[in-house]
């Protein structure tokens, strides 16, 4: 297991006021959905969008471990999940692939606006017919002298409702299989580009997510994230940080219930005993507790691995499938330990149940992250 | 086994069962003739990885390196040490 040093511990410190300031009025938030007012105020304020990014464009410089860790008291301290998912979707969705394919020019116009949070981030990657199979995907990009002309609809985009830019991938070339894909920068207002309006979902609510069309929207070459039919290869290092940023934030979210639900079976008393003292109680808490210790560890290690260049291809599909389907357990346990109270409103135990749902389809469907390992394994389908 | 030889060998035990190694052509486009998915490709970088012992970066996951047997061959052969140096598991 990871050991973390003092400074980490300080490092994670220094926002935790930011924490609960961040999930200030959750419920009520939840309730009315998108991304609630002043909040994104304060996330900028927090200085939490800064972390991985280089201090040359006004980032903290730190490696994705540290980031990690940080964003797990993010987790761990703060109620509202939608707005850590909004949080994620920030830091990965452009900066990442920005930070590591973009060019010199791309980097100092946008970089700044991103770690500073004046600039909201979106990725738009599922469109009507590409979803689990992205290549399937009807967005496509055709080349128009020095620009790229971008026609297609996508769906699903997180934060789309109200981002500035967003990294926008197309095919470029279908027959080139893998290496048909693009990576776009687009800016919000560039012609042709219409975002749509929040759409209502199961959880997550106060994380806006919506729609995109692009009709004839012309893009600068130059825009180009790595190169022309890079996408894949792009996509595949984002993902990789999403999947490592966004489920390290539910294990501290799983933390935070395990501890609730243990202090809940110990104070919560029937037939004149502690309900924890009931083996069935406790048998549901002890999985909690195996639930966020395998998935952080499993998130931890395969960070190690992908930082010193070990194939994670494997190791991230693992953690993705464990992290998220022990958070969808861990929810459901959480509601039945706290019995009728557990499913009102006001505990704040429903909300994170639909919250964690959504986890086992984001960033690759728990279908498709078994079947990236067992093709790791050299395992073949005959059908896909 | 050269270098070519133990690529061919992969790529047709792997995606292309019914094809005898040896007739597959160095150059054939392994993308325009579809041999080769997304899935299919993180299974090939990972074998680089693992059977040569090269750093695959995803800058060097560009379509020169992986159209053919031979660009494979030509990436591999940039990625490695001097020959004397090399040891093959
Ligand atoms: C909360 C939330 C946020 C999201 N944010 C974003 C975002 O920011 N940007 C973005 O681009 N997308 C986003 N998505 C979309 C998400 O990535 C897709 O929903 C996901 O990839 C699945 O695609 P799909 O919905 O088209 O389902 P489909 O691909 O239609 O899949 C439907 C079902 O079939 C299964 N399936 C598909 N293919 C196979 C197969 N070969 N073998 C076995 N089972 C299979 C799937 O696992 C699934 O259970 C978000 C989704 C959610 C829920």
């Amino acid at each position: 297991m990871y050991e973390w040093s003092e400074e980490h511990r300080e490092l994670r410190a220094e926002f935790a006021h930011w924490y609960e300031t961040l999930g200030e009025g959750h419920l009520e938030a939840d309730r009315d959905s998108g991304l609630p007012p002043r909040a994104w105020e304060r996330v900028r304020a927090s200085g939490l969008l800064r972390l991985p990014f280089h201090a040359e464009w006004g980032g903290r410089g730190l490696d994705l471990l540290s980031t990690m860790y940080v964003l797990e008291g993010l987790g761990e301290g703060c109620r509202d999940g939608g707005l850590c998912f909004s949080i994620c979707t920030q830091i990965v969705s452009a900066g990442i692939p920005l930070q590591r394919f973009g060019s010199a020019e791309l980097k100092a116009r946008h970089l700044p606006g991103i770690c500073d949070g004046g600039t909201i981030t979106a990725h738009a990657i599922t469109d009507p017919n590409g979803g689990s199979d992205v290549l399937g995907m009807g967005m496509t990009a055709k080349p128009d002298g020095d620009d790229w002309i971008l026609d297609g609809d996508k769906v699903f985009v997180t934060n789309g409702p109200v981002a500035d830019l967003i990294v926008v991938y197309a095919l470029t070339d279908a027959s080139l299989g893998p290496f048909g894909l693009t990576a776009f920068l687009v800016e919000r207002g560039t012609e042709g580009v219409l975002a749509g309006a929040d759409v209502p979902k199961m959880g997550l609510r106060t994380s806006p997510l919506g729609e995109l069309s692009l009709r004839g929207c012309r893009v600068p070459a130059a825009n180009v994230l790595g190169r022309p039919g890079m996408g894949f290869a792009v996509l595949d290092h984002v993902m990789r940080w999403e999947i490592l940023c966004s489920f390290i934030v539910q294990v501290g979210a799983m933390q935070h219930r395990l501890d609730r639900c243990v202090e809940h079976a110990t104070r919560r008393r029937q037939f004149g005993r502690p309900i924890g003292s009931f083996q069935m109680i406790a048998d549901q808490i002890v999985d909690m507790k195996i639930g966020v210790e395998t998935s952080r560890r499993w998130l931890y290690d395969a960070a190690e691995g992908f930082v010193r260049g070990r194939d994670v291809t494997t190791d991230i599909a693992i953690a993705k499938v464990l992290a998220s389907e022990a958070n969808v357990k861990s929810a459901l346990s959480a509601v039945q330990i706290f019995g009728g109270r557990g499913y009102l409103t006001e505990t704040g135990l429903e909300k994170d149940l639909r919250d964690a749902v959504g986890g086992t389809i984001y960033s690759g469907t728990s279908e498709m992250q078994r079947i990236r390992i067992a093709r790791m394994l050299g395992l073949k389908e005959s059908q896909t | 086994m050269d270098i070519t030889q133990v690529i061919r060998e992969f790529v047709v035990t792997e995606y292309l069962p019914d094809t005898p190694p040896d007739e597959l052509e160095v150059d054939y486009d392994l993308f325009r003739n579809g041999v080769i998915n997304s899935l299919d490709l993180l299974r090939l970088i990972s074998w680089l990885k693992d059977h040569f012992g090269i750093p695959v970066d995803e800058l060097d996951i560009v379509p020169e390196n992986f159209r053919t047997v031979a660009a494979i061959r030509d990436f591999v052969d940039s990625a490695l040490p001097a020959p004397a140096e090399r040891t093959l598991k």
